[in-house]
Formats: structure tokens, C-alpha cells, sequence
């Protein structure tokens, strides 16, 4: 069974639209949805989460369709957006008791254990957290009801090289077992290819490209010719490429390029720019 | 839902403790002549109130975009205004009541009968904030249904003074008093199970 499957899922806005939107993650495994500010990141979750209404398309969370008790669905999604949302005036101990009464399979000592593994004061108002443990104490409660598919909205942004590893560790930790999946967006790249298994590039509301991340890292990588080198390539070979009165610098299949081309490994980063300057 | 009640009963501990001060001095205030209805009136008036606040702090903390993503359907993140609202409003009009009784026995002027309408007079005047603005709210977010809310609120009371108008013409204000006041409260407490209906279809449509 997939955690999700998503199928020409479409909505407009006013000068912006997701465009027939088609995804699936995997059980057990992490995907990162890659894409710029604005590029509908939060839209496509929000929408899975039916928290707003498509306008055509279906959203299949954990075998089940997200308009058919999506409430029952959810007891078994953890979920972090962008701002957490949890009000400044309660702490971690009455966001515990909150959630005590809200999920069936919500685990006190759990929980208990995240507060103190991630640092998080259980006793200071939230609002007067760093915005590093306002998004610990999300993701913790997000953990803290053994949820099967955790969806995450740019839950790593803002936070500082430490707690981002700290965060990265736990949800590493958290898709060990098999049946436990997550699906994380963010515009900051390397955070996802430390995570992923899957990338998705989504740039300007249009899926890109959605692959396995290391066969894509072996599928491409980035040629450093001359315009005069590029054009005896096969037009194939070549995805995109900058020119530069310094050269050329392309993104190539690396079984299309002969071997007398030396070729350097593509991150992802570089990769989603490569991409989306071809779409441009 | 249990957990939708635990914090707003946090967030009403938090946030409207002034609250509780304000009804205290207003009830004390209202002992100190024969006429200070308003001020034995006004605690209920604005605790009507708290419902819309407490959605208001959702809103500006984005819990409203949150509890959407947590296992409650949207007619009960919408039950659980209306439920914390009579839970408030039982307790203030409790307490004026009581505070009422006391000051009508201490002035020797205690009759059951007037002491109801008393009471009549308060539930009207605390379900009536909360049964016109939430609908709006609910629709529109916090902002533009405040808008909504005083346009409403102005028209019905231009209609209640055009009412009261043609009906005092036609007979004495003391025999309109009392006999309109038990239908009217039988209509408030109708429109606000009709506004709790309302709100919930008008935030099912919602997107957060």
C-alpha cells in the first residue's frame, strides 16, 4: 500500500494554479517536495489535508480516499506547517493534556520523551520559544500519537544547522520502520537531500520532475565543454545548460554522453535549478 | 472533542481574566442605585463576547489552519465556540442573577416575576452577540466578519427602533415589555441553535 497517491490533483487561485498534480510516496519511505516560494508546496498539502477543496483530481491517504473520514484518517497523520499554529499562550505541558483528549493513540511518555530529547521547556509560554523549539515542539507532537504518514511544511526552515540535524536524526529515526512514511516541503534543498528518497520538483504550481533521488544523483550529471563539444553530444543527452563566455555547463543522462566526456556528480540542488531554468 | 474544550478553556483563563474583574465591579456598581440595569446588564453583553475573541487569538496564532490538520470534524471546531459560550454565559448570568436577587431583596422590591424578566432581559442581551457575529466570522475569517457583524448589528437595531416606534404608539412600553419579552427570548435562544447550524455549513465551505 502507498501513503499517498495524488492524481491530476488541480486547483486555481487567482494568479496561481496547481496544475494536475500526480504523486506517490511509498510506504516507509521520505519524499521532499522541492520547489521555490510560491511554487504550491503548502497548496498541495493543504489540499491533501482537504483544507481547502480541489478543484478536480483525487488524494488517496493511507489507502484511503482524504473525503472519506478524513477525521478517522487523521488519527493517523502527524502534521507540522509552516507556522505550527499552536497558540503563544499555552505550553508544552497544556498542548500535552490538548492532545491527550484529541488523539486516541496519543502516548503521554512519549511525548514526555520527545520534550526532553529535543530540549523543549515544558512550563514557558509558546510564544516566548525560539522559533527552532516552536518547530520542535510541532514536530513532537506531531511524533507523539504513532502516526503512520507525517506531513511537514517547511518544517526544517528557520531553524539552526544544529537543531535542523537534531530534526533530520528524528525523522530518519521515524521512517526505520516500514509502515511509516513522510512527505516534507521545503525550499531549502540540502536539508531534503540528506532525507530523502524521493524528490519532487513543483515550480510555479507544475510537477517537474518525481524520482527515486539516487537514481536520479546516477542518472545525471553536470558536463563542462565548450558550445563547440556540446553539439557533437546527441540532443538527448542534453536536459539543459547555462552558457557563459567561459563555456558550457549542461545537465546530461549519463548513459547518453560518450566516456571520453569527463562528468561531475549533480546534487540536487543544482539539479532543481537545471530543471527549472529548462522549464524557463 | 474534549481537547477543542480544554484550550479554550485555557485560552479563556488566559485571555479574559480581565474579564472576570470587570464583571465583578460592574455587578458591585449595579447594587449602588435602583436604576443601573446597565451595569447589571453589561457583564452579560460582553462576555457574550469571549466566543469571538478567543476566535480572533485562533486566527492571529493560526490554530484555525492547525485544527484543521487534527481529527476533529469542521462542525466541531466550530461546536466547541457555541459550547464554551453558553458554558460563560451560564456562569456570568448565574452570578447576575444572584447578584440581583440580592439587591432587589436588600431594597425590599423582590418579586419573582420581575426578577425573570430581569433574567429574560440578560439572556437576550448575552446570546445576542455571539448568535449574530459567529455565522459572519465562521464565513468570512475574523476581520471581514467583524464588518458584517456591525452592518448587521446596525440594521437590527434601526428595525427594533422603527418597531418600537409603531408598537409604543399602539400601547404602553411597560405591556410591550412584557409581553413581547418572552417570545423574544424564545427567538433568541431559536437563532443562535439556528447560527450554530449556520456557522457549521459556512465553515464546512471554508478554506483555511
Amino acid at each position: 500500500m502507498n501513503a499517498l497517491e495524488i492524481k491530476q490533483l488541480s486547483k486555481s487561485f487567482p494568479g496561481f494554479q496547481l496544475d494536475h498534480l500526480s504523486l506517490t510516496l511509498p510506504n516507509g519511505c521520505i519524499m521532499g517536495l522541492i520547489g521555490e516560494n510560491g511554487a504550491g508546496k503548502s497548496t498541495t498539502i493543504k489540499l491533501i489535508l482537504n483544507l481547502i477543496h480541489k478543484d478536480s483530481g483525487t488524494v488517496t491517504i493511507l489507502g484511503r480516499d482524504n473525503e472519506d473520514h478524513l477525521t478517522l484518517t487523521k488519527e493517523n497523520v502527524g502534521v507540522v506547517m509552516d507556522d505550527v499554529g499552536i497558540p503563544d499562550y499555552l505550553t508544552a505541558k497544556q498542548v500535552g493534556k490538548i492532545m491527550r483528549h484529541t488523539f486516541h493513540n496519543w502516548q503521554d511518555d512519549v511525548y514526555a520523551e520527545y520534550l526532553k530529547k529535543l530540549s523543549i521547556p515544558t512550563d514557558k509560554l509558546f510564544k516566548n520559544l525560539s522559533r527552532g523549539t516552536k518547530m520542535k515542539l510541532g514536530i513532537a507532537v506531531a511524533m507523539s500519537h504513532q502516526p503512520k504518514l507525517l506531513l511537514l511544511d517547511e518544517a526544517t526552515s528557520g531553524l539552526d544547522p544544529v537543531v535542523r540535524d537534531e530534526v533530520v536524526e528524528m525523522l530518519s529515526d521515524f521512517t526505520r520502520d516500514e509502515t511509516h512514511s513522510i512527505l516534507i516541503s521545503s525550499h531549502i534543498v540540502s536539508d531534503l537531500e540528506k532525507l530523502c528518497d524521493y524528490v519532487a520538483f513543483l515550480h510555479k504550481g507544475k510537477l517537474l520532475l518525481c524520482e527515486e533521488k539516487d537514481r536520479l544523483l546516477e542518472e545525471y550529471g553536470i558536463l563542462h565543454c565548450t558550445a563547440e563539444q556540446l553539439h557533437e553530444l546527441d540532443a538527448d543527452a542534453i536536459r539543459s545548460k547555462k552558457e557563459s563566455p567561459y563555456g558550457v555547463e549542461a545537465l546530461v543522462r549519463r548513459e547518453a554522453v560518450p566516456d571520453n566526456f569527463s562528468i561531475s556528480p549533480i546534487g540536487i540542488e543544482e539539479l532543481f535549478l537545471f530543471v527549472v531554468k529548462e522549464v524557463r | 472533542m474534549k481537547g477543542l474544550l480544554l484550550k479554550d478553556f485555557y485560552m479563556t483563563l488566559k485571555y479574559c481574566r480581565s474579564f472576570l474583574l470587570l464583571v465583578i465591579v460592574f455587578l458591585a456598581v449595579s447594587f449602588a442605585g435602583e436604576n443601573n440595569l446597565f451595569f447589571a446588564a453589561y457583564p452579560c453583553i460582553f462576555c457574550g463576547m469571549i466566543p469571538v475573541f478567543l476566535l480572533s487569538y485562533d486566527e492571529r496564532s493560526k490554530w484555525d489552519v492547525y485544527s484543521g490538520t487534527l481529527p476533529y470534524s469542521k462542525a466541531q471546531l466550530v461546536s466547541v465556540k457555541y459550547l464554551i459560550g453558553l458554558c460563560i454565559e451560564a456562569i456570568v448570568l448565574v452570578l447576575s442573577g444572584a447578584a440581583q436577587a440580592v439587591r432587589m431583596s436588600m431594597a425590599g422590591t423582590f418579586a419573582v416575576g420581575d426578577w425573570l424578566i430581569l433574567m429574560s432581559v440578560f439572556l437576550v442581551m448575552a446570546l445576542l452577540a455571539p448568535t449574530t457575529s459567529l455565522p459572519f466570522m465562521f464565513q468570512l475569517g475574523v476581520e471581514k466578519g467583524r464588518v458584517a457583524y456591525y452592518v448587521a448589528m446596525g440594521t437590527l437595531c434601526a428595525t427594533a427602533f422603527i418597531l418600537q416606534d409603531v408598537l409604543g404608539k399602539a400601547q404602553s412600553p411597560q405591556t410591550v415589555f412584557h409581553g413581547v419579552l418572552p417570545i423574544l427570548c424564545l427567538a433568541v435562544i431559536a437563532l443562535y441553535a439556528l447560527s450554530w447550524y449556520l456557522s457549521i455549513l459556512f465553515y464546512q465551505k471554508r478554506e483555511l
